[in-house]
């Protein structure tokens, strides 16, 4: 296991950030860690990379304790934060030279790592030039080539893509499935958006710092996701056809939506009326509606 | 030893981020800019009105060369005191501004021990202090060779032994005060304090003779006005013993060295230079220690509950 924490709580002033967390991740994972803000999940990844003490629990990452192993964990470990927190007037190369001795990376070690970094993510471009003049997609290659820097067993990526155009969410996305096809390097990943959590092995989502569901990207759809029957004709007899049946039914301009639990259901609606599907098709429930679904159900529970 | 190249390593960033952030340099030389302003349009007059007339009352008229080699270094003792304090408070804005950016907390992630990365802020702080104050020093010099030089070797050793001194002085002073700043509100509002007032309650401005005798109390009791007393001794000294040399009598040396603060006077008594040496280090110590103990607190409070 690279990570294994148990019964972890932390609190601040009143506020419970986290509350009783227990996960596994596994080598060679995508771990996705979801939740609304202030889920607890900032607060468990600084925990995990040793900025925050706990409260109470136990975490260990390569099965060495946190608190009793930091160095040796730290070293371990690489952190892509949610915001570039490398110095903004230095440039590329000075930023990582510094952050690679910090490691005990220097000298023809570091240029050999730097070589690295620079095939696997095009530094060449960027690296004489201050981090301030450095565009979006720039800045957060540079934040991926100083968290791999030391060649971490396990990356953590703090919400790597917010803010990103697409094309470089891709860029971003690509090194990262390099590292793991590659090296086995294992990813823990926070993120809004929900297309990047269904490729996980394994995803958590957190509410007011709880783990409020857990499976794989299959299983939590099997479980909280609704499919959709989208109708596009015969509107109005359709919508009072399911009135009748007492669904609740979402009308756009020129379709309706209405929630099934599955397949199953949908082909029971459409075989009772088939004069009146003869436009129609079932969207399979992702991990939008997953992730809406658990945490309206944790806030209606509230 | 690797931890020593971490410690190196830490330093030398925290060095380069001040010098590559323009705005952050040219706020910590706001303060002897002002001074030199002020020199440059009136104050010169004003000094070399006042030296010539307590010359005038022992009957005596200087060398030009004297008097304004004179006027010059008490310029640069007060640029040289006032600076070992507002540079470090400026150059130690490289810490807090690390806190609020969440860098310090890239910093922390890494296998570094909380001592090191704290005395790294420190040395870093002392270092581009130290920098920034031998430039001064070296324009002073160069200033003052046109001028009229008349500054000792020994001088010249003194000087720099006092700069060492307010430099530490200096460097503990921003450490302990802005161990407890975390906002950019709080940073901006110190570093314009110090920068606006300092200069004032350490006498750079105008000599604490001319101050009232109650004021002169309240400032005996800080210790940055000995910084200020042992860098203008060592600036003067070389011209009033020309003076003495030109004629001038010991009661006019004394008068002199009164007048301009080269001799410092609380409660009434003389202060010696070895007693300022031992305040401003003393101080320094007591600072050092004050240091040390928020530094292990902080380091205790962010690894255990």
């Amino acid at each position: 296991m690279v990570i294994e924490i148990e019964d972890l709580c932390k609190a601040y002033k009143n506020v419970q950030a986290v509350d009783g967390l227990s996960f596994r991740v596994s080598e060679g994972e995508l771990f996705a860690f979801l939740g609304v803000n202030g889920a607890g999940k900032s607060t468990t990844i600084n925990i995990i990379s040793g900025i925050l003490p706990k409260d109470s629990g136990v975490v260990k990452v390569c099965g060495e304790d946190i608190e009793t192993r930091a160095q040796s964990v730290k070293s371990k470990v690489g952190v892509v934060f949610q915001n570039s927190v490398l110095d903004k007037r230095l440039t590329v190369r000075d930023n990582l030279e510094c952050r690679a001795a910090l490691y005990g990376i220097y000298g023809k070690r570091y240029r050999q790592r730097l070589e690295e970094m620079d095939s696997l993510l095009g530094l060449s471009d960027i690296l004489k030039r201050p981090l301030v003049k450095l565009s979006g997609g720039q800045r957060r290659r540079a934040d991926i080539a100083r968290a791999l820097i030391h060649d971490p067993e396990l990356l953590i990526l703090d919400e790597p893509t917010t803010g990103l155009d697409p094309q470089t969410r891709q860029t971003v996305w690509r090194v990262i499935e390099q590292l793991r096809t590659k090296q086995g390097l294992t990813v823990f990943l926070t993120t809004h958006y929900m297309e990047e959590a269904s490729v996980a092995d394994h995803v958590i989502i957190l509410h007011g710092g709880r783990k409020a569901a857990e499976g794989t990207p299959h299983e939590l759809k099997t479980l909280y996701a609704k499919d959709t029957l989208r109708v596009y004709s015969h509107l109005d007899e359709i919508a009072a056809y399911l009135a009748e049946r007492g669904y609740g039914i979402s009308r756009e301009k020129d379709c309706i939506d209405i929630q099934v639990k599955g397949t199953a259901e949908a082909t029971g609606l459409i075989a009772a009326r088939p004069e009146l599907f003869d436009d129609y098709e079932v969207l399979k429930g992702d991990m939008d509606s997953v992730f809406l679904n658990v945490t309206d159900r944790e806030i209606t529970e509230e | 030893m690797t931890e020593l190249r971490k410690f190196w390593a830490l330093t030398l960033r925290n060095i380069k981020c001040y010098f590559k952030d323009k705005f952050l340099f040219f706020v910590s030389l706001i303060t002897p800019m002002i001074l030199l302003v002020l020199f440059a349009t009136f104050l010169r007059t004003v000094y070399i009105d006042s030296f010539k007339g307590i010359l005038g009352l022992f009957g005596m008229e200087a060398e030009e060369r004297v008097i304004n080699g004179l006027a010059g270094s008490w310029l640069f003792s007060s640029v040289m005191s006032v600076c070992s304090v507002t540079v470090a408070v400026c150059s130690n804005a490289v810490m807090i501004q690390d806190k609020i950016d969440g860098t310090v907390n890239d910093l922390r992630i890494a296998p570094v021990e909380s001592a090191t990365l704290s005395l790294s802020y420190f040395v870093g702080n002392f270092i581009v202090t130290l920098i920034v104050m031998l430039a001064a020093l070296a324009v002073g010099f160069v200033y003052l060779a046109v001028v009229g030089w008349y500054i000792t070797v020994t001088g010249v050793l003194l000087i720099l032994a006092d700069t060492l001194c307010c430099v530490l002085f200096g460097t503990l002073l921003a450490g302990v005060v802005e161990s407890f700043i975390s906002q950019q509100g709080a940073l901006s509002a110190f570093s314009s304090l110090v920068s606006s007032l300092y200069g004032f309650i350490c006498g750079a401005y105008m000599p604490l003779s001319q101050f009232s005798v109650g004021m002169r109390n309240v400032i005996g009791v800080l210790p940055g006005t000995y910084g200020v007393g042992i860098m203008r001794k060592h600036f003067m000294q070389g011209y009033v013993e020309e003076l003495s040399r030109q004629g001038l009598s010991e009661e006019g040396v004394k008068a002199f060295m009164d007048g301009f603060d080269g001799n410092l006077y609380v409660g009434g008594r003389q202060i010696p230079t070895w007693a300022m040496y031992t305040i401003l280090l003393g101080t320094c110590a007591v600072l050092l220690a004050a240091y040390i103990v928020i530094v292990v607190c902080q380091s205790r409070r962010r690894t255990h509950k």
